[in-house]
């Protein structure tokens, strides 16, 4: 039988996936950990997650490098010694900072975590932030911050942070080049002994483990030999830049780098989720109104994105997309555009059927894998919001309708609230 | 072991299909035995820009992404120097939608001037954003030009120029798609929450129909043994300086390739290995150091990679980096060197295995070497690999003769 391909297969609905909030096992000493077993191969990561982000520094660079100077040598073990031992068992050892917290992670074969984590305890209670790997770390990173600000998109994402929140504000992006050479390693002590200690950490665990992998916890880490008290830090309120349209000049730059944006809500606002489909409609996947508009339609660039940023105790919208100079103010008319057809007409049927279908498939993509539920986890608990609100994500996206979407849209897109940024060669 | 099966439709299709049942999707991915070193060198850059074209509709469907997200699906492709591959990931229940979205493009694409006119400016600007707008953007373009003289390898995948992207014509779309997209060039890899036998079925509904194109690849031109020393050497707003090696090495159906990635590992694989503790971080020579193969599947190029610390010079940094290879070609590495790699192997190979969507790029990927088979018989290459393979190899490839160097000087 010859198959009729314009008939296209049938459709069925997507299951919603079964999502059950961890336990919370306090150590000894009362640090909560968070297990979430899950997978077929033995493997597990583990993060050490302490509050100590640029949140709570007081000079520039000190959450982040606090945090990588934590692997650069310990009282037992020399900053090579820690590199043997995680390379030797085949382990990844990773580390990040970012506004709230500062998080040392490892990814291990399950049946190695006995010899790592003792190298890991060593590493957050008794670090010594050695002189020579703090320079060498300062130098490298002092030079790969030159290179970013080689980027139109780092140009432009910077000044776009600092149109937002102000200078001084911890979300906005502010580090110079001098501030490299200005910091001093004491000042990485401190913001050690106030940030890392047991009051203030917790410890997430994702993958395939046993019963004992608490036992062997609760040795490294739940004894009352690191813990401290919090020093509370004061932040001063956002101020944002009054001049609507920023321009970043980077001479011989062949594409413009555009960001167009502002603030919105923060995730427990009852708009965040509404807002979630709105800005997906417009330009949150391939088939968004960016997408087909600028890129399939009129070929202006490469890739355009709409993007919800969701921090603490913020959330912003952002608009991104680098382009060719000579395409710089014919994007920009075509962004306000879709921004104004979205506050002017509802949304058709077909188009939202559409978008409730891939943010199902989303959900589901998004909740994959043993790592992926501990970044769901995270992505509640960091927000003092619990597993309900995956419920009724899903139910926004089953539920929502082209009235409510033309209503956010004339409540939260009006063009005199947006901030523009370009960074780019001088015209002409 | 990773268990996966092999079927085969009459009209030459292969079909590997991997199950993975901890997950609620699935993966369809189509490899075509086509990439940029099939290219007319001429014309460079096609093979990526007839991937863009492949999502501007087929002969029965004229839009592709649009039922696919209606199914809750989502997908993507990419084109590399040997292998055009493309793959989308779905809910199970939805997993037919892919068979009819996949099989209706290898059929036969709906040519369009309108579609081919927007994807031309499309790569154009992808090639501005990649390349050209990016600090130490063109090094790989300067480093395949002087390694290579005949082999196609010689221009990067995007393409060598923006005029040869600009010229291409719907004739030329056309002939490719008939010389190159046909199920006799093709893998199906189906990976995820599958059932085999409904794999098949599908298969069989939807690919079986579609004409066998009797495919003959092209004959590529052997890259003649190089014999002497090249450098280049160029001036460019960056910065730090940075200087480049660049090794011919074995090809990846060869045992050698596998010593020759065990070296890399040796060189920079984490923090403890030999560049980083020593020129990095004991000598301070180098901000950024790696040294990592090219992974081309024909014979392609050993690297190592440097950016110089501030008043180090590039002659300093080339014999710093020789030293340590000249290390590797004399003194064996010891057991526990050895066994560190392996160790970090062990860990990759279960890692890859958590992700059913990798797991399908990675047979499709080995199926474009040679068979996907070689995805479980490689962990033996590695572990078969001595301190004496090593040594061996090490000697065969760092010689001056077997070089091409880099050297990309930050403008003052």
């Amino acid at each position: 039988m010859k198959v009729n391909r314009t008939i296209p297969p049938p459709i069925r609905p997507i299951e919603k996936p079964l999502l059950t909030p961890p336990a919370c096992i306090l150590l000894d000493n009362g640090l909560p950990v968070y297990p979430l077993f899950s997978g077929t191969q033995e493997i597990c990561k583990i993060d050490f997650i302490f509050e100590a982000g640029t949140w709570q520094q007081d000079v520039p660079l000190q959450a982040a490098l606090t945090n990588a100077m934590l692997q650069e040598g310990s009282e037992n073990y020399s900053a090579g010694a820690i590199a043997e031992k995680f390379d030797f068992y085949g382990a990844y050892l990773q580390h990040s900072a970012d506004h709230h917290s500062g998080t040392v992670s490892v990814i291990a074969l399950t049946k190695h975590l006995p010899n790592l984590l003792p190298v890991i305890e060593d590493m957050v209670k008794r670090p010594i932030f050695p002189e020579k790997e703090f320079e060498t770390i300062v130098t490298r990173r002092k030079q790969r911050f030159l290179l970013e600000n080689e980027k139109v998109k780092v140009l432009s994402q910077k000044k776009f942070s600092e149109a937002l929140f102000g200078a001084g504000y911890p979300y906005a992006q502010t580090t110079k080049e001098e501030d490299y050479e200005k910091l001093q390693r004491s000042r990485l002590i401190d913001f050690y002994r106030s940030f890392y200690h047991s009051n203030n950490c917790k410890i997430v665990v994702s993958g395939r483990f046993g019963d004992d992998l608490t036992v062997l916890l609760n040795h490294c880490f739940g004894g009352n030999d690191w813990g401290s008290k919090t020093p509370v830090r004061t932040t001063p309120d956002p101020n944002p830049s009054p001049d609507r349209k920023i321009f970043v000049l980077k001479p011989g730059a062949i594409q413009s780098a555009i960001r167009v944006g502002k603030t919105l809500v923060r995730k427990d606002h009852p708009d965040y989720l509404p807002l979630q489909v709105l800005i997906t409609i417009l330009g949150g996947y391939f088939s968004s109104r960016l997408m087909t508009n600028i890129r399939e339609e009129k070929g202006y660039t490469y890739g355009i994105g709409a993007h919800f940023i969701t921090l603490k105790k913020a959330g912003y919208l952002v608009i991104a997309t680098e382009v060719d100079k000579n395409y710089e103010q014919a994007t920009l008319n075509e962004i306000f555009l879709e921004l104004r057809r979205l506050q002017q007409e509802l949304i058709g049927h077909d188009e939202l059927e559409r978008v409730r279908q891939y943010l199902l498939g989303d959900y589901l993509r998004d909740l994959d894998g043993p790592f992926a539920l501990a970044a769901n986890f995270l992505g509640v608990h960091e927000y003092g919001l619990d597993y309900d609100f995956y419920e009724k994500q899903y139910r926004t996206i089953l539920t929502i309708t082209p009235e409510k979407l033309k209503q956010l849209a004339e409540g939260y897109l009006h063009e005199d609230t947006f901030h523009t940024v370009i960074a780019g060669r001088e015209s002409g | 072991m990773i268990e996966f099966s092999r079927h085969q439709l009459p009209n030459g299709l292969q079909i590997l299909v991997y199950p993975d049942y901890s997950t609620p999707m699935v993966a369809v991915d189509v490899c075509y035995h086509v990439g940029s070193k099939d290219e007319d060198p001429e014309r460079t850059g096609f093979a990526h820009l007839f991937e863009h074209l492949m999502f501007g509709g087929s002969k029965n469907i004229p839009e592709y992404d649009i039922p696919l997200q209606q199914a809750g699906g989502e997908n993507n492709a990419y084109t590399t120097n040997d292998m055009t591959n493309y793959y989308l990931t779905l809910p199970k229940a939805n997993i037919e939608t892919g068979f009819w979205l996949e099989s209706d493009r290898m059929l036969e694409l709906a040519f369009s001037e309108e579609s081919l006119n927007v994807q031309r400016n499309v790569v154009i600007e992808e090639f501005k954003q990649r390349n050209l707008n990016q600090p130490y953007g063109d090094v790989w373009e300067l480093i395949r030009d002087l390694a290579y003289r005949v082999h196609p390898y010689r221009w990067p995948t995007i393409g060598k120029e923006i005029s040869h992207i600009a010229g291409a014509s719907l004739d030329d779309v056309k002939s490719f798609f008939y010389r190159f997209y046909a199920p006799d060039n093709a893998a199906l890899v189906l990976s995820g929450n599958v059932d085999v036998d409904k794999c098949l079925r599908l298969a069989e509904k939807w690919f079986g129909p579609i004409p066998a194109r009797k495919v003959k690849k092209p004959l590529l031109p052997a890259e003649p043994e190089q014999t002497v020393f090249r450098e280049k050497t160029v001036e460019r707003q960056v910065p730090d300086t940075a200087i480049y090696l660049a090794f011919h090495m074995d090809d990846r159906r060869s045992r050698g390739y596998y010593v020759c990635d065990l070296i890399s590992d040796i060189l920079s694989g984490g923090d403890s290995s030999r560049l980083y503790q020593k020129l990095i971080k004991e000598e301070r020579l180098f901000i950024e150091l790696d040294a990592y193969v090219s992974g081309d599947h024909d014979q392609g190029l050993f690297l190592v990679a440097g950016k110089l610390s501030a008043n180090v010079s590039v002659e300093q940094a080339k014999q710093a980096i020789w030293k340590e290879l000249d290390r590797l070609k004399g003194e064996p590495v010891s057991v526990a060197e050895l066994e560190k790699m392996k160790n970090k192997l062990e860990t990759d190979h279960v890692l890859a295995q958590m992700n059913y969507l990798n797991m399908a790029q990675e047979l499709a990927t080995w199926e474009n070497i040679e068979k996907a088979e070689l995805i479980n018989e490689q962990i033996e290459f590695y572990h078969a690999v001595s301190a004496a393979d090593i040594c061996e190899t090490a000697r065969r490839l760092f010689r001056a003769e077997n070089c091409s160097q880099l050297n990309y000087l930050a403008k003052k």
